[in-house]
């Protein structure tokens, strides 16, 4: 959908190095984004795979290294800048308003705003609000009867499920995924995923951190595995065993 | 699995998720939903308030149109105060400053009313050759000094990274030693009757006072910005969860800065009243302003975490202090015991708010 001509790279990240003081979180660290391609980031707890995710969304700065948007270098300033760039991103802890209702949530920081006079006020259109944001949960099989509860009120899953909605919605060239169905059953967490792949068959780049990586074998298409916040190899999802990659994720050699 | 197929499987499985209870049957009735609200509960307090007095006052004088009016007019002052303090409070801030910043926007005020209106001899004579150009300067005087400490607030608050109690309690002891400083804490001299005459104790068609209407033209206009912009949806997001907000991409900072501001124009308001209900300043009052607009504002149902507010049940907060301490001198008793109910009922909201709050989470 936003494939530039010439390009079939949404994002690329080339020797990213953060510190967090004497700890060194990355120390390198490059990564691919393809549109149209889920890429599963895998690791030991500590190989730095938030820290890179939250790099690239804007959240954290890299103190080296370089970002590239469709073959363009950019500094992410910060999670706004990384909405303009189409880059959306579902937190570990989901970053949700609790009191605010479902559609407020889903709107937040993209309020859909009445035109003439009341625009000038920012009146928001909640009519038009509700309709994408019943369509949005409805893709993910949410069936939704008050869109005013406050997202408070919500089960763990449904909020979740929220979270996710809210990134596909809005992403145009990339969704960064932490842990996304930590909080489903295995049903709704299956629909996320089928979801996930739609949203990559529209030409979105996907990344996801999980821990599941017996799913994301089944559900990337490349799995990149990180240690001691390097990435240090790429390999083709559908042809690599489940226990060669938590070998490499442990720091074994790759049995040939 | 494809996406359909999941769907089914969940579909059979009975895990489709459903958000939102079942829309109330309507035989619980109206009243059962009532309970669950702020707005019913104080509502019913200043009802019992009403009748209490009504019965107890000589001839009920309490509950007489007149008495009820000047109920409204002794709130207004306080109603723009909480109306701003609603959304500092929606936001998870706090402005301590209000009280003694509303001295130092009037004292500035009427400094610059009585310096415009006329040579020294013609003021101290009771002649205002430029009223009109001296009242306007007054008022935006008065409007601009608020918003300008207001600024200093939110400026300090976001740019230091300070918590804005602290923040607040500070500029509150700095606003009132410049008042006492440019007034040797005497109140300004020769303020114009013609505000009082023409405004403070004037009523629209002759019933509603005149700063009754504007307190409540004011709070309709910002209860439709609460719950209807972009504006009242990010005061409440930010305080909800500031986290949320950031990282949907809005700039809390610049947010915050603005509800600062708003409160301090408020405050500049409120003096322009002050001025013209009293024709004086008033530099050794507005010592509980703070308290009364914050109690006014948590006792309406705002959440003192911050995420939930109402500026229609700040607006009744308000009442319940004025009431207590108007009735009680229809009653000759000493009107400080509305102090003492106010702690009380202000410490009682607060539990209410919490334990809503622990339940839910």
């Amino acid at each position: 959908m936003t494939a530039v001509p010439g390009s079939e790279v949404a994002i690329r990240a080339t020797g990213i190095v953060k510190h967090f003081g004497h700890l060194e979180a990355l120390r390198g660290a490059d990564l691919v984004l393809r549109p149209g391609q889920i890429l599963a980031l895998v690791g030991d707890n500590g190989a730095g795979k938030s820290t890179l995710t939250k790099i690239i969304c804007g959240a954290l700065a890299p103190d080296d290294g370089e970002l590239r948007f469709w073959d363009e270098p950019v500094r992410v300033q910060s999670t706004r800048h990384a909405h303009e760039l189409g880059v959306y991103t579902v937190y570990q802890d989901l970053a949700l308003a609790p009191d605010l209702s479902v559609a407020d949530n889903l709107f937040l920081g993209r309020e859909a705003i009445a035109g003439g006079w009341q625009g000038w006020f920012g009146v928001l259109e909640r009519g038009a609000m509700h309709v994408e944001t019943r369509a949005a949960l409805g893709r993910l099989g949410i069936n939704v009867r008050n869109l005013n509860v406050p997202v408070r009120n919500l089960s763990g899953g449904q909020r979740q499920a929220l979270a996710v909605a809210r990134a596909i919605n809005w992403a145009t060239t990339a969704v960064l995924m932490d842990e996304p169905t930590a909080a489903l059953g295995p049903m709704q967490s299956a629909i996320v995923y089928e979801t996930v792949k739609a949203a990559a068959a529209r030409g979105l780049a996907v990344l996801v951190i999980s821990h599941d990586i017996p799913r994301m074998l089944s559900v990337a298409h490349r799995i990149a595995v990180m240690r001691h916040g390097r990435v240090i190899t790429e390999l083709d999802a559908g042809a690599v065993k489940l226990a060669d990659v938590i070998g490499l994720m442990l720091g074994e050699e790759v049995a040939a | 699995m494809t996406r359909e197929e999941a769907l089914e499987i969940a579909a059979a499985a009975g895990a489709e998720e459903t958000i939102g209870a079942p829309e109330p049957e309507i035989r619980e009735g109206w009243l059962a939903l009532a309970r669950g609200s702020t707005a019913f509960w104080i509502g019913a307090v200043i009802v019992a308030i009403a009748i209490l007095f009504g019965l107890v006052s000589p001839n009920n004088v309490f509950v007489k149109a007149d008495n009820l009016l000047t109920i409204g007019l002794n709130a207004s002052q306080i109603m723009l105060l909480a109306i701003g303090m609603t959304f500092l409070i929606g936001a998870a801030q706090l402005d301590l400053s209000i009280g003694f910043s509303l001295i130092l926007a009037s004292v500035l005020s009427a400094k610059t009313i009585v310096a415009l209106g006329g040579t020294t001899e013609q003021v101290a004579r009771g002649e205002y050759p430029n009223l009109a150009l001296a009242v306007t300067a007054g008022i935006v005087v008065a409007i601009g000094a608020g918003a300008g400490i207001g600024l200093l607030n939110g400026l300090l608050v976001t740019r230091l990274r300070l918590n804005s109690f602290i923040v607040t309690l500070a500029t509150s002891g700095i606003a009132y030693g410049v008042a006492l400083i440019l007034t040797s804490a005497a109140n300004v001299p020769f303020v114009p009757d013609q505000l009082q005459s023409g405004f403070g104790a004037a009523k629209f068609l002759g019933v509603i006072p005149y700063p009754l209407v504007v307190a409540l033209v004011v709070a309709g206009f910002f209860w439709w910005v609460l719950r209807r912009t972009r504006f009242g949806l990010r005061t409440l997001a930010i305080g909800s969860s500031r986290e949320a907000a950031i990282r949907a991409g809005i700039d809390v900072d610049a947010h915050l800065v603005k509800l600062f501001v708003l409160m301090g124009a408020l405050v500049g308001v409120a003096a322009v009243f002050d001025l013209a209900r009293n024709a004086s300043t008033n530099v050794v009052g507005h010592q509980s302003d703070n308290l009364a607009a914050i109690a006014a504002v948590v006792i309406g149902g705002t959440s003192l975490f911050g995420g939930i507010a109402s500026v229609g049940g700040s607006l009744l907060g308000t009442l319940i202090p004025v009431m207590l301490g108007n009735g009680l001198v229809i009653m000759r008793v000493e009107p400080f015991y509305q102090f003492v109910a106010v702690g009380v009922i202000l410490i009682l909201a607060v539990y209410f708010d919490q334990r809503r709050r622990e339940r839910s989470s």
